[in-house]
């Protein structure tokens, strides 16, 4: 006998507030559909009524993790309408926030998967961990979550003593290597709670359009700092993680090399970081008439910002935004089609979701 | 390795028009390669869209002014290389393209809510209204 069993919208294994409705057959869940929908704030409509420096604030405000990866996007669009074009050290400084801003959202999304494991230790050294991240990202920006970092034509605070920053990246270097990487590869618990589950073969991945270390997990190799570079990435050395299998394990594995190569892209960027202006200057800004996208890779993976101007006007007359887990939640379906009820907390987690993006 | 993957990628860019038989080129504008699909329907892209391993990233809606109607621009991935395609909508419909890509489900379900255009040959369930809630309220203009 086939029975449903609703997870959400509000529920303890979820971070933010969305519902997966599942046919089980026994313990076995047989069919899941997802709703969305209840984060929704309208901000698309919202950002048609702020101006160009407002509309920035407003878009930081799409997520509270990635709220960094948006502002970029966001002026990386606006600079392509007004031909502003940001200096060198901007783009480096740009590429030290994004490369913070994905280290803190990988250390949190392990310590929320090592509580969804059982693993309540892990996650409180996870946090602690996170939290030193977060120091970082305050010394920069004076802010912990909505940095007010981007601006159109570079950067609203330069990085007065790259080297201090540095050594604070080798110390967070020095923890992940002893602690967090060690634990999430080898240990037992975290094998024997990831391997095998909530699968996404390489041809659903793709057929799904799945994006960010979702994809690269099931062995699809798109990293847009590799494919289409922006900022200083093109300058940079590192690699793009790849695992086959498709299931959690991979999705851990990915993200725990992609925090090691984090930290090698940091301490290239602080190393390099070339001295000068860290934006255009004061001058007016003049919008053309048109439509300007960017893409940028997240944390989640790819964002896309599409922005449509009207010549002299203040305000956007439309800014769509596609986010990661726009792409990847779908997915979510064929990962618990097969799965155990008790594991498909672990498995939408895994996907690292953020609800607050994708509803908007 | 497929016979695709060992064609550069800017050959396969090169011979996409003549393959959809668009008479326009190319034309590279703010790191996106844009194509005036012309008489093009949208299944037809799609379908070389699949043909070229090209993914599905998204379709951004823009109300045109006055009765001018719609331009939705649809966005696919080839190798880094981000693809455009305008087209534009005297009406409020458009065929839906989902059965050909599942990736395009939700992204046309949610221009449905905003805007109210009709994707046609498929179903919808709510995305980010709610059962029994108006589509277009959130971003058509007239029903603001």
């Amino acid at each position: 006998m086939s029975y449903k069993i609703p997870m959400g919208p509000y529920h303890p294994a979820l971070e933010e507030p969305y519902k997966l409705d599942m046919i089980c057959e026994g313990e076995r869940v047989s069919d899941a559909k997802l709703h969305i929908g209840f984060n929704f704030r309208g901000i698309e409509h919202l950002a048609e009524t702020r101006n160009y420096i407002q509309v920035i604030a407003l878009m930081e405000r799409v997520c509270g993790i990635c709220s960094n990866i948006h502002t970029l996007t966001l002026c990386q669009a606006m600079e392509q309408l007004t031909g502003q074009e940001p200096p060198p050290r901007a783009l480096y400084i740009r590429v030290v926030m994004a490369e913070l801003e994905r280290l803190h959202s990988h250390v949190l999304w392990a310590g929320i998967a090592a509580k969804l494991m059982g693993f309540k230790t892990m996650f409180m050294t996870c946090f602690e961990i996170r939290e030193k991240v977060m120091d970082v990202l305050q010394a920069i920006s004076g802010n912990r979550v909505n940095y007010s970092m981007n601006r159109i034509g570079g950067v609203n605070r330069d990085i007065d003593d790259p080297l201090a920053v540095l050594a604070m990246v080798e110390q967070l270097e020095r923890e992940m290597v002893r602690t967090v990487i060690p634990i999430f590869t080898t240990s037992t618990t975290a094998r024997m709670r990831c391997a095998g589950i909530g699968v996404l073969t390489h041809e659903k991945a793709i057929s799904c359009g799945v994006v960010g270390p979702a994809a690269r997990a099931s062995g699809v190799p798109q990293d847009l700092r590799r494919a289409a570079p922006y900022a200083a990435y093109s300058e940079l050395e590192f690699d793009v993680p790849v695992e086959k299998d498709g299931d959690v394990r991979a999705r851990l594995l990915v993200r725990a090399l992609e925090i090691m190569e984090s930290c090698r892209i940091l301490r290239q960027a602080l190393a390099k970081m070339p001295s000068g202006e860290f934006h255009t200057g004061e001058g007016k800004i003049v919008f053309s008439t048109g439509t300007a996208t960017s893409r940028v890779e997240a944390p989640r993976g790819e964002v896309m910002y599409s922005v449509s101007w009207k010549e002299n006007s203040r305000n956007p007359s439309r800014v769509h935004v596609r986010t990661p887990t726009f792409a990847n939640m779908p997915a979510i379906r064929w990962m618990v089609i097969g799965a155990r009820l008790a594991d498909t907390p672990l498995i939408q987690a895994s996907i690292d979701p953020c609800y607050s993006c994708t509803d908007r | 390795m497929n016979v695709l993957e060992a064609v550069p990628k800017e050959n396969i860019l090169e011979r996409i028009p003549e393959k959809l038989g668009v008479a326009d080129r190319w034309i590279e504008k703010g790191g996106v390669h844009w194509l005036s699909p012309g008489a093009l329907k949208v299944r037809e892209l799609a379908l070389e869209m699949n043909a070229c391993h090209a993914r599905f990233v998204t379709i951004t809606a823009y109300q045109l002014p006055g009765d001018q109607g719609f331009r939705l621009e649809y966005h696919w991935d080839l190798d880094g290389q981000l693809l455009g395609f305008p087209f534009l909508l005297a009406g409020n419909s458009i065929e839906s393209i989902y059965d050909l890509s599942e990736a395009v489900d939700w992204i046309e379900r949610e221009i449905h809510e905003g805007f109210a255009i009709d994707f046609l040959g498929r179903e919808y369930e709510p995305l980010l209204l709610r059962q029994g809630d108006k589509a277009g309220v959130n971003l058509r203009e007239e029903l603001l």
